[in-house]
Parts: structure tokens; sequence; C-alpha cells
């Protein structure tokens, strides 16, 4: 609606209470979702799921803590 | 045991979203699934301070970020013995499909500090309240806006003077190894 109004000149201008600075109309909010929705579409490798499946074989045989 | 069922089932839930935020704050997909790696293990081994219910996404991003500082004072060392090395790591990304717009601004995003740069992430990516993104860096609210802010502005800027001046990915690493590693 409003966005044809003169912009100030860097990011330090005062934006309105909840406008979101990274929200759908910032651009380097959109650029940044879209870099980070790539790495999540990502195909996640098996080591994940193995060592899960291991450290739960682990801890049901043995309960010791190893904590650091 | 888990703490409760299907706790292992919600931990391999999480594994897109740690690995995202491993490679924003590594700048490698290598050693981001290292330390992925690393933050299931802690987070198994420490379950048990985990309270059912809360945000375990939180919990564990604050686990994994945790291993990247602990990881990186270590790797400070190293790298101080062997300079050669971190240039051949920064630039070890996979391949992917993508406008060099999008290459533009990973390297901006790998030209912030670390402390702007996850909290541009936890908030503006990863969806993190600036309470939660605050919890999860250990630091005051006001404290991530401001990275927040610091670190939007820098990337504009950076994203222009990318536009500018033709800038090869070499003299982009450069500048980041030296300013980053040299300090």
């Amino acid at each position: 609606m409003n966005y044809g109004k003169p912009k100030a000149r860097s990011g330090v201008e005062r934006r309105g209470k909840g406008d979101d600075p990274l929200g759908a109309n910032s651009e380097i909010g959109r650029k940044l979702r879209q870099y980070y929705d790539d790495l999540i579409a990502e195909d996640i490798p098996d080591r994940f799921s193995d060592l899960l499946n291991k450290l739960e074989q682990k801890s049901s045989a043995d309960t010791a803590g190893n904590k650091d | 045991m888990s703490v409760y069922p299907g706790f292992r089932d919600d931990l391999l839930a999480a594994v897109p979203s740690l690995r995202a935020f491993a490679v924003s704050l590594s700048k490698n997909a290598d050693r981001a699934d290292d330390l992925v790696q690393e933050a299931l293990v802690k987070a198994w081994d420490k379950q048990a301070s985990y309270q059912p219910g809360t945000n375990l996404k939180a919990w564990l991003f604050t686990i994994l970020r945790n291993e990247f500082y602990s990881q990186m004072r270590k790797r400070k060392r190293e790298v101080e013995d062997s300079d050669g090395a971190i240039t051949a790591r920064l630039s070890v990304h996979p391949p992917q499909e993508g406008s060099v717009d999008l290459k533009d601004f990973r390297r901006a995003l790998e030209q912030l500090p670390e402390d702007q740069r996850e909290a541009i992430i936890l908030i503006g990516a990863s969806g993190f309240s600036y309470e939660e993104a605050a919890e999860i860096c250990g630091c005051a609210v006001g404290t991530i806006k401001s990275r927040v802010s610091r670190a939007r502005t820098r990337l504009q800027e950076i994203l222009a003077i990318t536009g500018e001046n033709d800038f090869g990915p070499d003299a982009i690493s450069t500048q980041i190894t030296n300013s980053v590693f040299t300090a």
C-alpha cells in the first residue's frame, strides 16, 4: 500500500513498530530464507540416523553418563 | 533409554535444521556435518537435562553452537600453524544450483562476524523469536536485536559493493582469511 514513501538513506532509519526488518518485504530477508531453505532441503547423510541408532542401543545396554 | 519415547526420532527430525545452522556458522559443509554429529552425541549424553515439552530445537541449537565455538578455539590454534590450509577449507562449498545472486549473498554472509551471522540466521531464517535467540546465544534480547540490525545493514553494504566492484572469489576469500584469522 504505502511502499512509495521516500526511503531514508540507510538501514539506520527508524521503522514503525511491528515492522519486521527481515520480513517478506525485505530483500535481505528473502535471500536469507532462500539460502537457508536450500541448506535444509539437502539430503541428509545416513551417518546421522546410524549414529542415533547406535546411541540408542548403547544407552539401553549401559546407562553410565558421559558428561563434560 | 530416552527421556521420552520418540526422543531419537525428534533428534533425527531436527538434523536438517541443525545442518543448515552448522553450515551457516562454520561456512563449510564437512565441518558442519562433524558439528552436527558432535551435537547429537552431546545431546544424547545430556538428554536428562532436556525438559520434554520445551523447545527441543532451541536446546539442540544451543548445544551445537557451544560445540562450534569450542571447536573454533581449538582450530584457531591449528590455523596459526598452517595458514595455507584455511583458504582451501573456505572454498569447499558443494556446488549448488542457484543464481549468482545467491552465491553473492552467501559470500556476503560469510564476511559477517560470527555473532552477527548467527543472530541474523536465527531470527531471519531459523524462525526463532528474539527471546529464543537470546537464550541460544546466552545474551540479552537487546544484544540480539542490535546484532541483527548491524548484520542487515552490513549485508546491504557488502552486496552493493559486490555488485559494483568485481571482486573475484579469491580476492574475497583472501579478505575473509585475513580479517578473520589474523586478528
